[in-house]
């Protein structure tokens, strides 16, 4: 993997998303990040973008959000930075992934799959901001 | 997104492709429940053709399949790409949906197919 670094705004608008996974990837191409790495955290993005996009504005024509990515020797560092709510997403419960069917709910399987797919998450307010912060390393 | 259907004796399968996703997973949806509604109880979901799912689609697979079984129906998952399957597998849904590895092995999941 190479050293490198990109900033992807996004418009709040989830038509928005086919877009930054489509920059995710060819970032991921160029700076050689393995394939699995990069649908790992092309999902991460997606899930987090996209409860942003849904829930942290009170309205949310004409904002957005911007995603920066950076490579390193053996690590991918993303942070999805946005101007909405303070909201913490990890402060979630996560699913109980044990429960039978019936029981199954159907909320926090985007947070669940961000917190598996990656080896880090963290969450910060830094003034006006909501920082969230995704690590992958690569083995 | 494109979605089709085959009916093979009482089973229903349904084959959808490429990306279930937030912008999708509503089209998806919807069909499924449509589906249910009008008395679809065994129902196959052929993802061989799928190489993206996140949560919005995950969701989908979750509500039919709770749909499905207070109604003495079923659903079951054939096919999935290797990467669909280790989501499916991060977020337990091997656990409470029966995947299968192929079609055929998803229409043995019903029973043998009744005699012509």
């Amino acid at each position: 993997m190479h050293e490198g670094s990109i900033i992807i705004q996004v418009a709040a608008d989830v038509k928005e998303i086919e877009r930054l996974n489509k920059l995710v990837r060819q970032f991921g191409e160029l700076h050689d990040v393995p394939s699995r790495t990069l649908y790992a955290v092309n999902l991460a993005l997606d899930e987090l973008v996209t409860n942003v996009i849904l829930y942290g504005f009170k309205e949310a024509a004409g904002q957005t959000v911007s995603v920066q990515i950076s490579t390193a020797d053996s690590e991918l560092v993303a942070a999805v930075v946005d101007d909405g709510q303070e909201f913490n997403p990890l402060e979630a419960p996560a699913p109980d992934l044990n429960a039978p069917l019936e029981d199954r709910k159907l909320g926090g399987l985007g947070i669940h799959l961000v917190r598996s797919l990656m080896d880090h998450v963290s969450y910060e307010r830094t003034g006006s901001q909501n920082v969230l912060t995704i690590r992958k390393r690569i083995r | 997104m494109e979605i089709q259907e085959e009916k093979q004796g009482d089973i229903l399968i349904v084959k959808i492709d490429d990306h279930l996703d937030t912008s999708t997973a509503p089209v998806f949806e919807q069909r499924l429940t449509a589906l249910i509604d009008r008395g679809e109880r065994k129902l196959v979901i052929d993802c061989g053709s799928v190489q993206y799912v996140n949560s919005a689609g995950l969701k989908v697979f979750l509500l039919a399949a709770k749909k499905l079984e207070p109604l003495g129906g079923r659903l079951v998952v054939c096919s999935l790409t290797q990467s669909v399957l280790m989501i499916f597998e991060m977020i337990g849904f091997t656990r409470i949906m029966k995947i299968a590895p192929t079609l055929e092995e998803a229409l043995r999941v019903f029973g043998p197919a009744p005699a012509a």
